[in-house]
């Protein structure tokens, strides 16, 4: 099985589905000759042809714009956003346009909108942010967060066959980091289903994207100490994984909600709610929130350590948790 | 306080690039067609009145009312055909306010008074392939792209048989299968990179369609609509741009949104062709959408097309307009698109007789008649259907490309670098 990296994994998966299926197409700046800015779709010019790989002008809004369009003709579109921080120039055709388009008038928006989110990368506040929490509240997203290069390819084909517009973001700290064995053959990961990263018996993290490894680089510490940690990995967190949460919860008794972005109105909080209303009487102890603070993403290093979320938070939490 | 040393700036003969006194040689000259047989120039302004601060218009309002420009391209029926979508579309919507007078409609009403031949003219240009974006004014484009006054009707009423099933009011409904119409949302400008999205699916798909949306002088004062449209323009995509200026948005003056003297100049940045049309000439209007459209199919890339006219009522039922100078209205009533169309088919071309034409209007009346009983009579939808339907689920619509399986011309795998990848964020 091929080794690859998260990157070359995503490159693969939209590469495969635009053999697969000429309504396939990608539009968004420098994508073309240059490759996008990461290199994601590097070489896409020259097999597909300019006409499927659309460089476009830097025009968020047009690139949203013109990829629902498309889309109302059968097509579908895969929109680059060279950084998932600028999707805020976007943010009226997306909440407004796409994602009402369906329950208003019936229109499907089969598209995916994709490109690099988090930090730990020293991007600084334009290049670091996590804000997919603002799409989670618009109603006819689907929102996927990958941590695996398994998972990354096939939650990719799946979110370009998918009919509904899906907002994909890729973390840019695992884009070279991480490599594994991922499938040569055609396999997707389905949207909404979360996975267990690690089993585990005292207590549960539920997380997604990078915090994924955060969770899995403490789960090796507390492992040493007798502490099994549990990791949900959500991998889509609009919609999420209801029953894998519930049973996540029935299964340890004790729960941390590990994410990057900051804290309040942070995925956290709703899963807390949905702990509530599904699994109360099996939580042994407070649900734990481990979040970035609620600043945007400082710039200088040692502070970027200090906002973000760090193995030993959940080395400490997860302690106090035992204890309980 | 310390004396700041002056720094002196000599800027040597030298330095200067050749090209610092443009000759006639170098100076671009471009040329924005306009159609109209008059050309009305009114500049309105704030002013602090002894009662506050009021609009004030001045000008010249003693100008005789132009004739209908001669069609280049329209037949008699095609004439007559345009000549009842307006009346349809103005009666429609003194229908609806009748409606709302009686209490029936849920929220407020729109108008297109005034703008009936901008939007029937324009929206029979189309061909039944091509797409149309309608705004909220634009209530007789949907008539002509096979909307029915019914429909319209329901949306207003919110009704369970409106075309968006209750969800959504006004003109904010599309139909993707039959008609080619896409839903406008409320916010400004944002159709313009749809549209153009539009076109460039049918392009992928081996049709240069014509996509045709609209925009006011107050609409087109926003981002989208500039990244919109020259995204149109870069990529060369069959968009044909209304920009309906009827001088008021919302209780704001055209004066007040924009500097040049004419949209239609926007056109040259954008490096597209532009035109201005006088908007109550439904002639006008046609010939130069048909050019647009044809342009399009041709390939050709977008074309922005100003008509110039005024609304006739306020933003909606809500508003009465009291901040208007009176004389404006004065003024455009008198250039009345179907009055003077009308005047035009009886008179001037004698394509129509007196008898024929009440018929006509009787005949307007009676399907709006039938179709204000309909949709009053129609249920109110179940509360309950409200839930569902947010996401595209349980094959509720098959995706297929509309026009043709997009060509897909292979070619050899290509080589794959990293190399100069924004690796500095690792």
């Amino acid at each position: 099985m091929p080794q690859l990296t998260y990157l070359e994994a995503i490159r693969q998966g939209i590469w495969e589905e635009m053999e697969r299926e000429p309504a396939v197409f990608c539009l968004g700046e420098d994508i073309g000759i240059y490759g996008g800015a990461f290199k994601v779709t590097d070489g896409f010019i020259d097999r597909f042809g300019p006409e499927r790989v659309v460089d476009t002008p830097i025009a968020e809004s047009a690139i949203v714009g013109a990829a629902f369009g498309a889309s109302l003709t059968g097509m579908r579109p895969v929109a680059e956003f060279q950084f998932m921080d600028f999707i805020g120039c976007a943010f009226n055709q997306i909440v407004n346009m796409v994602a009402k388009a369906h329950y208003r008038w019936g229109a499907p928006a089969p598209l995916v909108i994709r490109g690099p989110s988090g930090g730990n990368v020293h991007g600084g506040p334009f290049h670091s942010q996590n804000p997919e929490m603002w799409f989670v509240h618009a109603p006819g997203l689907k929102v996927v967060c990958p941590a695996s290069a398994y998972d990354a390819k096939g939650l990719m084909k799946a979110a370009i066959r998918d009919d509904n517009p899906v907002i994909f973001f890729e973390h840019k700290y695992l884009y070279r980091r991480i490599k594994e064995d991922v499938p040569a053959e055609d396999y997707i990961v389905p949207l909404g289903k979360a996975r267990v990263a690690r089993e585990g018996r005292d207590l549960s993290v539920i997380t997604y994207a990078a915090m994924v490894h955060t969770a899995l680089e403490a789960a090796e510490v507390l492992s040493q100490e007798g502490i099994e940690l549990e990791v949900l990995d959500l991998r889509t967190i609009a919609p999420l994984d209801r029953e894998a949460i519930a049973h996540t919860v029935r299964k340890t008794n004790k729960v941390i909600v590990l994410h990057e972005h900051s804290r309040t109105g942070g995925i956290a909080g709703e899963i807390a709610s949905l702990i509530n209303e599904d699994a109360f009487d099996d939580l042994d102890s407070p649900i734990v929130r481990i979040t970035a603070q609620d600043s945007p993403v400082p710039f200088s290093p040692p502070q970027e350590e200090y906002f973000l979320p760090k193995a030993s938070d959940v080395v400490r939490e997860a302690r106090r948790l035992k204890a309980y | 306080m310390a004396k700041k040393k002056q720094k002196q700036i000599i800027t040597k003969p030298s330095s200067r690039r050749p090209d610092a006194n443009p000759t006639t040689a170098n100076q671009r000259t471009y040329t924005i067609p306009d159609y109209r047989l008059e050309k009305p120039s009114f500049t309105i302004r704030q002013v602090r009145k002894a009662d506050g601060v009021r609009y004030e218009v001045s000008g010249d309002f003693n100008g005789t009312v132009p004739p209908i420009r001669e069609s280049r391209y329209l037949n008699r029926q095609q004439h007559l055909e345009i000549y009842r979508w307006m009346l349809l579309n103005r009666n429609m919507e003194t229908a609806l306010e009748n409606l709302y007078k009686q209490g029936k409609v849920v929220g407020g009403v729109y108008f297109g008074l005034g703008q009936e031949a901008c939007s029937c003219a324009s929206a029979y240009a189309l061909k039944k392939e091509d797409w149309l974006g309608p705004m909220i004014r634009n209530q007789g484009s949907t008539l002509v792209r096979g909307f029915s006054p019914r429909d319209i009707m329901m949306q207003y009423m919110a009704k369970a048989g409106s075309p968006t099933r209750g969800r959504d009011a006004s003109s904010h409904f599309g139909d993707i299968q039959d008609r080619n119409v896409v839903s406008p949302i409320s916010t400004l400008g944002d159709l313009i990179p749809v549209l153009a999205g539009v076109a460039l699916g049918a392009r992928l798909q081996g049709r240069n369609i014509a996509v045709m949306t609209y925009i006011g002088d107050g609409g087109q004062s926003t981002g989208v609509t500039y990244e919109g449209l020259n995204f149109a323009a870069v990529q060369n995509l069959g968009l044909v741009l209304f920009v309906e200026n009827n001088l008021w948005a919302y209780s704001t003056p055209a004066d007040m949104q924009f500097r040049v003297k004419d949209l239609a100049e926007r056109a040259i940045a954008y490096g597209i062709p532009g035109v201005i049309v006088d908007g109550t000439d439904a002639c006008q209007v046609y010939d130069a959408a048909h050019e647009a459209c044809e342009r399009a199919r041709r390939g050709e890339g977008p074309t922005l097309i100003e008509a110039k006219m005024m609304r006739m009522k306020g933003h909606a039922i809500h508003d009465a307009a009291e901040y208007v100078p009176k004389p404006l209205f004065e003024y455009w009533r008198k250039r009345d698109s179907i009055a003077r169309f009308e005047n035009y088919l009886l008179n001037v071309k004698k394509w129509i007789s007196p008898t024929e034409n009440r018929e006509l209007i009787a005949g307007v009346d009676q399907q709006l008649e039938a179709d204000r009983e309909f949709a009053v009579a129609s249920p109110m939808p179940e509360p309950e259907s409200a839930a569902g339907g947010v996401y595209c689920e349980n094959g509720c619509h098959q995706i297929k490309p509309k026009y043709a399986t997009p060509r897909v011309k292979a070619r050899p795998a290509a080589r794959v670098k990293y190399t100069e990848a924004a690796v500095h964020l690792k």
